[in-house]
């Protein structure tokens, strides 16, 4: 086992995070950009893309820290981290959850679009070079599948949580107005926010 | 110039109307490059679906046939003596082997040994004597092999026990030969008597279900560590390696292996050096010179 082989499962850890998104975030755009589907909901749905993006750099964050656990320490970091450019552009969605940029989704598909740019190389490559291992393409496709699922599931997990506390803020009373009424519940579904 | 909205029967000003022309246009042109960029990146993955496609749903290919091709040629092969006559078979002793093997106190790897003296011939009764000679003592022509029609296939064979040879002399001409009860070699003879041999003969020679060679049946007697001579009806695996002429010569040559086991404790040997169970490997060698 070399560094190349730690660098590319690297790759492929960061690609299963980021590489569905871009999919996913066009097909929604797509379903529910349609006229006939336009509404509220349909909406929030979209503005949520960003913030679901964010969460899933958050859980890229978590699953790196858990990796370097209990060692922190720069050597160990020096050591373990063989893509550190990719895991520092795997790190910046995080600041999806900031307003300004929330109101930006494009820029959450163009950061995607690195991570569909390996899956699309690495198929050019097998395509040049039929002679090449095509574990690769498999590989990307199987981790590609993987994204897809977790980027679906990030919002839909999302939506599922805004329409609930939307359902509870309206029909029931004092205490879960106030747990509702919370600021920080309040800054992530906040209609203000998004436009 | 300002514009009137007929439903709320109000002027716009103009610069308005532009922006709102303008937004829609950008809307437009995002929804264009939306529509192509998901066509795009579906397609890319749809391609990397078909070329990563492990296929593993496809029915299997039909089985490759394992077994062997069992097929017999018409080879007939005579025993004879007569030198120089190309269709009489003459056993080549030199060239052939018996050896046995079986595993070092019943539980190690085997322990290889093997006989020097032995021969193709039916010891009857009258045979079974002391020879004054180093050569074979009688003719080795106790044979005949049909490759196509087993049933006219037979054969005959014997060893001396106290020719064996383990490789360590101080064994084979010490508690081996006690063990064989036997007596140990004189030199210049050829002891074939009833207590220094163990014999074979065909009583059916059979094709194989299963492979290429032959099932042979045979009565293996030897006296062994006992008072008396034991007789047991044997199987074994016969396998025939085909004539071939042999490269550089005028004569050819055509192999007989026979495989069988036999239990020492069945004739009297109880000695826990080896296993009961003693493989025995015949290899037999023949030519038309």
């Amino acid at each position: 086992m070399n560094n190349s082989f730690l660098a590319y499962i690297q790759k492929l850890e960061a690609m299963a995070f980021f590489s569905g998104y871009a999919l996913v975030y066009t097909v929604i755009l797509f379903i529910l950009g349609n006229r006939r589907l336009k509404g509220k909901l349909s909406d929030r749905i979209i503005s949520f893309l960003p913030t679901s993006y964010a969460l899933i750099s958050i859980l890229f964050l978590g699953f790196q820290l858990k990796k370097l656990y209990p060692d922190y320490s720069f050597e160990h970091i020096q050591l373990t981290i063989q893509q550190p450019f990719l895991i520092i552009w795997g790190f910046l969605p995080v600041a999806f959850l900031i307003p300004a940029l929330n109101k930006r989704p494009v820029l959450s598909l163009l950061h995607s679009c690195l991570f569909f740019y390996f899956v699309a190389s690495d198929l050019f490559f097998q395509a040049i070079t039929p002679s090449a291992d095509n574990n690769i393409v498999k590989n990307d496709m199987r981790v590609l599948a993987a994204s897809i699922i977790l980027n679906l599931v990030v919002p839909g997990l999302i939506t599922m949580l805004f329409l609930t506390f939307n359902y509870l803020k309206k029909h029931k009373p004092v205490i879960v107005k106030k747990l509702v009424n919370s600021s920080f519940i309040l800054s992530l579904f906040n209609s203000k926010n998004h436009k | 110039m300002n514009h009137t909205c007929p439903s709320l029967n109000c002027k716009i000003p103009h610069h308005t109307f532009d922006n709102i022309t303008q937004i829609t246009n950008q809307t437009n042109i995002m929804k264009r490059f939306n529509k192509i960029l998901m066509i795009a990146l579906i397609l890319i993955s749809g391609v990397g679906l078909v070329v990563s496609c492990t296929h593993k749903n496809d029915p299997l290919p039909a089985s490759v046939v394992t077994g062997v091709k069992i097929s017999h040629g018409k080879h007939i092969h005579l025993a004879g003596m007569t030198l120089g006559d190309t269709t009489q078979w003459k056993f080549d002793k030199v060239h052939s082997a018996v050896n046995w093997s079986s595993p070092f106190l019943e539980v190690g790897a085997d322990l290889t040994g093997k006989f020097n003296q032995f021969g193709i011939a039916d010891l009857k009764d009258a045979l079974m004597q002391n020879y004054n000679t180093t050569k074979q003592p009688v003719p080795d022509t106790s044979w005949a092999f049909y490759e196509n029609e087993p049933a006219k296939t037979h054969f005959a064979g014997y060893i001396q026990t106290n020719q064996v040879n383990t490789g360590e002399p101080g064994r084979d001409g010490g508690c081996l030969i006690t063990t064989f009860g036997t007596t140990k070699i004189v030199a210049g003879t050829q002891n074939l008597t009833v207590s220094n041999v163990a014999h074979i003969k065909t009583t059916s020679v059979a094709f194989d279900p299963l492979s290429n060679g032959y099932i042979a049946t045979f009565d293996f007697t030897w006296q062994g560590g006992g008072s008396a001579q034991v007789t047991q009806s044997i199987s074994g695996k016969l396998t025939y390696i085909p004539e071939t002429q042999v490269p550089g010569a005028t004569y050819s040559d055509f192999g007989l292996k026979l495989e069988f086991q036999i239990n020492k404790a069945d004739f009297g040997i109880n000695n826990t050096e080896v296993a009961d169970k003693v493989n025995i490997v015949v290899n037999a060698n023949f030519n038309n010179k």
